[in-house]
């Protein structure tokens, strides 16, 4: 029979977290959960997921990268390099495995806008890589704002011709988590219950529901500004952001709940409008990020 | 909604939906639809600040009278009653504006409405000229790269097909000169 846990149990967020693991690690032991492969590629963009991720707390991604998967390769985080390092990710085609990708699909000349290693003699393109092992993943996630819409990578005038994963593997399922970057809970929270219990249920954009489906300006502690018509100036005032460009009122993320660096605060809360980076069409469609000239009232302009 | 009376009414409607909903996370042991009822009760208990504030405003304004605004006669805005309304349920201020339907804007003119310097921002669709100033999607006067001030006919069918209901939530400023 299960043990149950009766109060009086620690309730602090380590102690949860020490509980899940050690029932997760005794389930792996006991091989009711297995490990499965991971191959992270970073394509076209600027690396910021994969450093948010090494924010994770609670798990921390140490943690989801020893116990839950085994991370077969990562262009930042592997020891290998080279054709070494472009034969691990060829190893891992004939076997079982989650593929995650942050960065756009560079299209331009073939994909040589995007070199991400070499494979006997050859440039290996971030177009190659994403085509021959999104055939082959049992379960994608397209992590960020490049890798679900194209995001900064594909903003105008988009030189190198960026385009979304899902453009390049156009009937393969996947998991979106758009965000510049994405918050570590979105993606280890998304892995983990790929692992444990299956894909999680999405919204229409492909967007787990548990994490991208309340809008940020109906959790947002300044909505009575909002709702009574007050609103900041400048940036720092402590009222509604909106006439300053608040992007919170289009955006579908936990943020306002979840917060960021280890859940200590968010843009919102620290003065600043959001930026709309987790929407779709972000950055171009959010832009302009602020304004200062809608409040002001000028006699002469 | 101008009257007393009316804002009771709603008021007792609020009450009755929120104990309703404080029933139903009560008994409902399926946490996956908790979501749905907390967020319909955040926007009950949302509503019902803002009519407990209009009415102290009305309580303590005693004597200062709304004109009542005539049902605009717009075709665009004949739908709003049939409507569901979306969440978040934001108060319109088209309720206290002059009788709409008497101005006309040439494109010129509707071109200073741009939301900049504390001027209102209004867009026309379909030859009605609407005011997005203070709705919530058009942030500093802008809207997925759209700014305020245009015609946005076209744009409007590419982008929310078969969303005209959007537009019978936004307050009406006149015509658009043909
Ligand atoms: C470039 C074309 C456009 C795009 C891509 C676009 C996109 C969107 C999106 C994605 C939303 C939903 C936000 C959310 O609730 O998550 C929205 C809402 C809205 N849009 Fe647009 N839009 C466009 C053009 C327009 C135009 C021309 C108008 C002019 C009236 C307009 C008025 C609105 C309004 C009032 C809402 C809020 C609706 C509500 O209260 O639920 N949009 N738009
Ligand atoms: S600060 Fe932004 S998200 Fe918060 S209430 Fe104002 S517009 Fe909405």
């Amino acid at each position: 029979m299960k043990k149950v846990v009766l109060p009086p149990e620690s309730l602090t967020n380590e102690a949860i977290a020490a509980r899940l693991t050690n029932a997760a690690d005794e389930n792996l032991k006991k091989g009711l959960i297995n490990k499965r492969n991971l191959v992270y590629l970073e394509l076209n963009g600027c690396s910021g997921n994969i450093i948010s991720l090494l924010n994770g707390q609670n798990p921390s991604f140490e943690y989801t990268l020893n116990s839950l998967v085994d991370l077969r390769y990562s262009n930042s985080l592997m020891a290998a390099e080279g054709e070494r390092a472009s034969e691990k990710l060829m190893a891992v085609l004939d076997e079982d495995f989650i593929l995650a990708v942050e960065g756009a699909v560079a299209l331009k000349n073939n994909g040589l806008y995007n070199v991400i290693g070499s494979l006997d003699g050859q440039p290996l393109t971030g177009l190659q890589a994403a085509t021959i092992l999104g055939e082959r993943a049992s379960h994608i996630l397209a992590v960020g704002a490049c890798a679900t819409h194209g995001g900064v990578s594909a903003a105008k005038p988009n030189p190198s011709e960026s385009v979304s994963l899902q453009q390049v593997l156009l009937d393969r399922e996947m998991i979106k988590l758009p965000g510049c970057p994405v918050n570590p809970d979105w993606f280890l929270g998304t892995l983990a219950h790929l692992l444990l219990y299956g894909e999680p249920e999405t919204d229409n954009l492909g967007r787990p529901l548990m994490f991208y489906s309340t809008l940020i300006h109906d959790r947002c502690p300044r909505r009575p500004f909002f709702d009574r018509g007050i609103f900041a100036e400048k940036l720092g005032d402590k009222t509604c952001l909106f006439k300053l460009g608040c992007r919170g009122p289009v955006t579908r993320t936990d943020c306002p709940t979840r917060q960021w660096n280890g859940r200590v605060n968010w843009p919102i809360g620290d003065d600043t409008p959001c930026i709309g980076c987790s929407q779709f069409g972000f950055p171009d469609a959010m832009a302009p990020f602020i304004s200062f000239d809608t409040t002001r009232v000028v006699k002469d302009e | 909604m101008q009257n007393i009376a009316l804002i009771r009414l709603q008021m007792n409607h609020l009450v009755t939906q929120a104990r309703q909903d404080i029933h139903s996370l009560s008994v409902m042991n399926d946490s996956s639809d908790n979501s749905q009822t907390l967020q319909r009760l955040w926007d009950t208990v949302s509503t019902m600040h803002f009519l407990s504030e209009m009415l102290a405003n009305q309580a303590m304004m005693a004597g200062y009278y709304f004109s009542t605004v005539p049902a605009p006669a717009l075709p665009a805005q004949t739908g709003t009653a049939a409507q569901p309304v979306v969440p978040p349920v934001t108060p319109l201020p088209n309720q206290t504006l002059p009788p709409p339907g008497e101005r006309t804007l040439t494109l010129q003119e509707l071109e200073t409405y741009d939301g900049k310097n504390g001027r209102p921002a209004y867009v026309a669709v379909g030859g009605v000229v609407y005011d997005v100033t203070n709705n919530r999607a058009w942030a500093a006067a802008t809207h997925f790269g759209l700014v305020a001030g245009k015609d946005y006919t076209a744009e409007f069918a590419s982008c929310h097909a078969g969303q005209e209901s959007i537009l019978a939530t936004l307050p009406i400023v006149g015509r658009l000169a043909e």
